[in-house]
């Protein structure tokens, strides 16, 4: 994870058929912060690169087309399971919109896209299996959902804080992910 | 709907202006003035957070509030919450220039890791970044107070090298690593205990932890890793953990001589004849320096993780960490040789014990990416054959898994970076072409750009026909894989009667007329010399998928593909070649998969690429005359494919001329005239009592213009065209055309005819508009001259009919 770049970024977007005009992506981003050092050295221009917002909402709309089905309907969970929910990777030429290529994990829940943006050689496994614990305990802790979520910046910074410390991806466990939710859990506002 | 109320709310947060904001500022900082900052300041700072966050440009707050914040932010008595919003809001604002924030004095590991997320976020210019390393180096060197963790701060370590490698010095570097090697290798193999929750009731004699186990339940055999599962954790086994994560990144920056970037790991930037002259069996390993110390331990921590995965993890979780676990550990290891060769002949024989073990595991073939890396890199020193190991990667894996999403992502970009190396190192890369176009086929969107750039190195002379009916076919490839996999997931093996014919694509699947022609189509290596005319009844009986999103989002890539395909051919091509593939390219502009965009798309690319290749090799319109005069003599074919036709009555206008060819005779020329004569005849027929077919008037007037400049070489040829252009007028006057055709069309029409007609009048001019020497064809003049012919006709035509007022020179 290029660790300044904050790598979560949940997209409100509906993700049934494509509407006839291409939703907003709204961008309320957690953790990390946007600035980012040029390459070009020290004394470099500080550059403020957009998430891409755009390329995963069309990686979501494609992969849904592709299956042919309409998206289910989300079911009253608590929290929704998103063990089967669908995501993928694609990739970022280089320069678009960050300078060097990216490889991008993204996954749906229902009426949501998370996606993580990597470092060129990192662990797609371990990434994608980050955003699968990830998602629904962001989900949670961002309940109910509505425009207040959009007010709950520290809520989303905790739980990446924890489980994406840094933007560093964590090699952890059932157990350790239960020891995380056991630090959290008195801890929600 | 949800995502417009918070849009709308969204946009108010934006367009909130200086004033409200710097007034709101005033009221947040008021909050936090109070001795305690409680529920309400935390909801003004909420908002706070959400105009700065929500603005496209940069916002700036007053250096006052900035200050606050950062005091806030340090506060012994803070609660987390308003601490993390302070944090949060800070970063928004990157860079600050108000920041006076340090992370010097902070004994709290995790306030320093938070205000370090603020620190790193602020571009470097005051070296905040080496500031923040040095800080966290010594602090990790020392005692630490009571209750505070060093966890917290190797995600900020692993931080500071991804921005700046260069902030640690050598000395701290060799302290981490020691600390590394102890974290990875001793931590405590016992459980932790739970934090005692205190109270009247709490039992103070808890219950002795037990050991950690194993991903089944076993108790753990060995030293603790990740895949250790316990139920409460001690400090040094989440260091342990912590320190696994960041290891990769570790090793790449500070694992090899000198300093190196953490994601470069590109081969030629390590020395790969370091040969490490100390022992390195773990009897000795403590006389080992620090970086050659973490290198044995890392070794060792790869090769239990390899062993681990070998056990049937009780939860899914588990599962997949064991995947993602392995995958890093192959990964770990081949960095290690790169940087100490020494570790090869271990590597090499463990992993190929792995190789066996995994390969015949679907759930594991992502693992065989990394294993292959191994041998590509390693293969030749180690002396092991992998050939069987690259075979089976390329061969058995696209075939089974290429429905798999995440496996096809990584394996073309496996391949995209190691295909020099391939070609060098194996020829079943080459040859597997048609087994990697399947990852391609079934999962379009995410893999069309990385195929861009696969593309050329899996073409040569060898292989572009192949490829070339390929890309034409991929759609149908896709639709192929949709009817393999229900067949292998069809409960039942319906039987096969061979006189009766297959109602369905399923049925096909299995029977004997259309069998072999499904395996050709999903072969697995490349096979030049089978027809592919095989698959004419396939790709009809396919039709009844070929609305399927799959497939169309397929045929979406294949115009991509094509023109890539033929600016690399164009490349290495010779007369041969070309000539093979202008013959294909006739042949197949009318055997493609019925997706009507699909075959418009495809005969806008093959048309354009027609004329490309006559540029090329111009002679190629004498050697295929027979195929262009079967081809251009074919009315039908101004309806079905009026693209690809008027390309290649244009290209025969242009180039069937003996400056391109001494070998083309008069008689040549008058064939291709009676020919194209026949079809402009046949076109512009005025049938009595009947309606008229609509041919598009681009293809007639290529036609006129073709037979023109034919005429102009051949000039007996001259009268006959006249008078046939002379009947242009009569055509598109009779009522049946008028109906048909527009009046812009008609009057277009007319015009080019009677241009033509001018210009014949002067047989000398002509000749040499449309006659150019090959020299002079290649001078800038003449290009400029082909290129302008409709202006140079238009000149020639009010020079013979002069209108009012037009003064000539």
């Amino acid at each position: 994870m290029t660790p300044v770049l904050g790598g979560v970024w949940a997209q409100w977007e509906s993700c049934g058929p494509p509407p006839p005009i291409p939703p907003r992506m709204m961008q309320p981003h957690f953790g990390g912060g946007r600035a980012r050092r040029d390459p070009r050295g020290r004394t470099g221009v500080l550059t403020q690169i957009p998430p891409p917002r755009r390329q995963v909402a069309s990686h979501c709309h494609l992969h849904q087309a592709s299956s042919g089905r309409p998206p289910a309907p989300p079911l009253p969970e608590d929290p929704p399971s998103l063990h089967n929910a669908p995501g993928g990777l694609f990739r970022l030429a280089p320069g678009d919109p960050f300078p060097q290529g990216t490889s991008v994990a993204w996954l749906a829940a229902p009426s949501l896209a998370f996606a993580l943006v990597c470092d060129p050689r990192e662990n797609l496994a371990l990434a994608e299996g980050t955003l699968r614990h990830l998602a629904p305990r962001l989900l949670a802790a961002l309940r109910p959902p509505g425009t207040g979520v959009l007010l709950r910046p520290d809520a989303a910074d905790l739980l990446l804080d924890r489980l994406l410390p840094h933007g560093q991806l964590l090699f952890l466990s059932e157990r350790f992910l239960q020891a995380v939710d056991r630090e959290l859990s008195p801890a929600c506002w | 709907m949800f995502s417009a109320a918070a849009e709308s709310f969204l946009r108010q947060a934006r367009e909130a202006q200086p004033e409200e904001l710097q007034r709101f500022a005033a009221r947040v900082a008021a909050q936090l003035q109070g001795p305690e900052p409680g529920p309400e300041a935390a909801a003004c700072l909420q908002r706070l957070h959400l105009v700065v966050a929500a603005s496209k440009y940069p916002r700036r707050l007053d250096g006052e509030i900035a200050g606050l914040l950062q005091k806030v932010l340090c506060s012994s008595k803070c609660p987390e919450q308003i601490q993390l919003l302070c944090a949060a809001i800070l970063r928004e604002m990157s860079p600050c220039n108000d920041l006076s924030l340090s992370c010097d004095n902070i004994q709290d590991t995790k306030l320093l890791s938070l205000v370090s997320s603020v620190l790193l976020a602020q571009g470097d210019k005051k070296a905040e970044v080496a500031a923040v390393g040095q800080r966290i180096v010594k602090v990790l060197e020392g005692r630490l107070p009571e209750g505070q963790s060093s966890r917290y701060l190797l995600p900020v370590l692993s931080n500071v090298i991804s921005l700046s490698p260069e902030a640690l010095t050598e000395e701290q570097t060799n302290v981490v690593s020691k600390k590394m090697a102890d974290w990875l290798r001793y931590a405590s193999i016992q459980q932790g205990v739970a934090q005692p929750s205190g109270g009247f009731f709490s039992n103070p004699r808890t219950r002795q932890p037990g050991p950690v186990t194993e991903v089944d339940g076993a108790i753990a055999t060995d030293f603790f890793t990740v895949l250790s599962l316990g139920q409460y954790y001690t400090e040094d086994q989440w260091l342990n953990m912590q320190a696994f994560s960041m290891l990769r990144k570790w090793l790449l920056c500070y694992g090899g001589k000198g300093l190196n970037a953490p994601n470069s790991g590109n081969r030629s930037e390590m020395d790969e004849s370091v040969m490490s002259m100390v022992s390195t069996t773990s009897t000795s390993s403590h006389l080992l320096p620090p970086k050659e110390r973490l290198r044995e331990k890392a070794f060792e921590y790869c090769q239990r993780l390899i062993e681990q995965s070998n056990r049937q993890a009780l939860k899914k979780a588990d599962g997949d960490l064991q995947k993602a676990c392995l995958i890093e550990a192959v990964t770990i290891m081949d960095i290690i040789c790169k940087q100490d060769s020494s570790y090869v002949y271990r590597a090499a024989a463990f992993l190929k014990v792995l190789h066996s073990r995994i390969s015949g595991d679907a759930t594991y073939a992502r693992a065989l990416l990394p294993i292959a890396q191994f041998f590509l890199n390693h293969g030749e020193m180690a002396a092991v054959d992998s050939d069987a190991i690259y075979k089976h990667l390329l061969t058995d894996i696209p075939a089974q898994l290429f429905h798999n999403a995440s496996l096809a992502f990584e394996f073309v970009l496996f391949c995209k970076e190691n295909s020099q190396l391939f070609a060098e190192t194996s020829s079943v890369f080459r040859q597997s072409f048609p087994n990697l176009f399947k990852f391609l086929a079934w999962n379009s969107p995410p893999l069309i750009s990385e195929f861009v750039d696969l593309l050329p190195f899996l073409l040569d002379a060898g292989t572009a026909i192949e490829i070339f009916h390929l890309l034409l076919d991929l759609p149908c490839l896709t639709a192929a894989l949709d009817v393999q996999m229900r067949s292998t997931s069809a409960s039942e093996r319906a039987s096969c009667d061979p006189a009766v014919k297959p109602a369905t694509c399923l049925e096909a699947f299995r029977h004997p007329l259309y069998k072999s022609a499904f395996q050709y189509l999903l072969r697995i290596e490349s096979a030049p010399e089978d027809p592919p005319e095989r698959l004419i009844p396939l790709r009809q009986l396919l039709g009844s998928l070929a609305s399927s999103p799959r497939v169309v989002q397929c045929a979406d890539t294949v115009p991509v593909l094509l023109e890539l395909f033929f600016s690399v051919v164009a490349e290495f091509a010779d007369g041969p070649l070309i000539n093979q593939l202008v013959v294909l390219l006739l042949q197949r502009s009318d055997q493609l998969y019925e997706i009507p965009a699909f075959k418009d798309d495809v005969h806008r690319v093959l048309s354009s690429q027609l004329v490309m290749l006559c540029k090329l090799h111009p002679a190629l319109i004498v050697e295929l005359s027979k195929e262009l005069l079967e081809f251009s003599g074919t009315v039908s074919n101004i309806q079905n494919k009026e693209a690809v036709f008027t390309h290649v009555v244009w290209a025969i206008g242009e180039y069937m001329s003996v400056s391109y060819d001494k070998r083309c005779t008069v008689e040549q020329i008058n064939r291709f005239f009676e020919t194209l004569e026949a079809v402009l005849f046949e076109v512009t027929q005025v049938r009595p009592l009947a309606s008229i077919p609509s041919y598009a008037p681009r293809a007639i007037t290529v036609l006129m213009t073709a037979l023109t400049k034919l005429a102009a070489r051949s000039q007996d040829l001259i009268p006959r065209v006249s008078l046939f252009l002379s009947k242009m007028r009569t055509f598109l006057q009779s009522p049946a055309v008028t109906s048909v055709y527009c009046e812009e069309d008609r009057e277009e029409i007319l015009t080019r005819a009677t241009e033509l007609m001018n210009l014949l009048k002067m047989p000398s001019v002509a000749q040499f508009v449309f006659t150019p020497s090959v020299d002079a064809a290649r001078s800038r003049f003449q290009k400029e001259v082909n290129d302008t012919l409709p202006s140079a006709l238009r000149i020639v035509t009010r020079l013979l009919e002069p209108a009012p007022g037009f003064v000539p020179g």
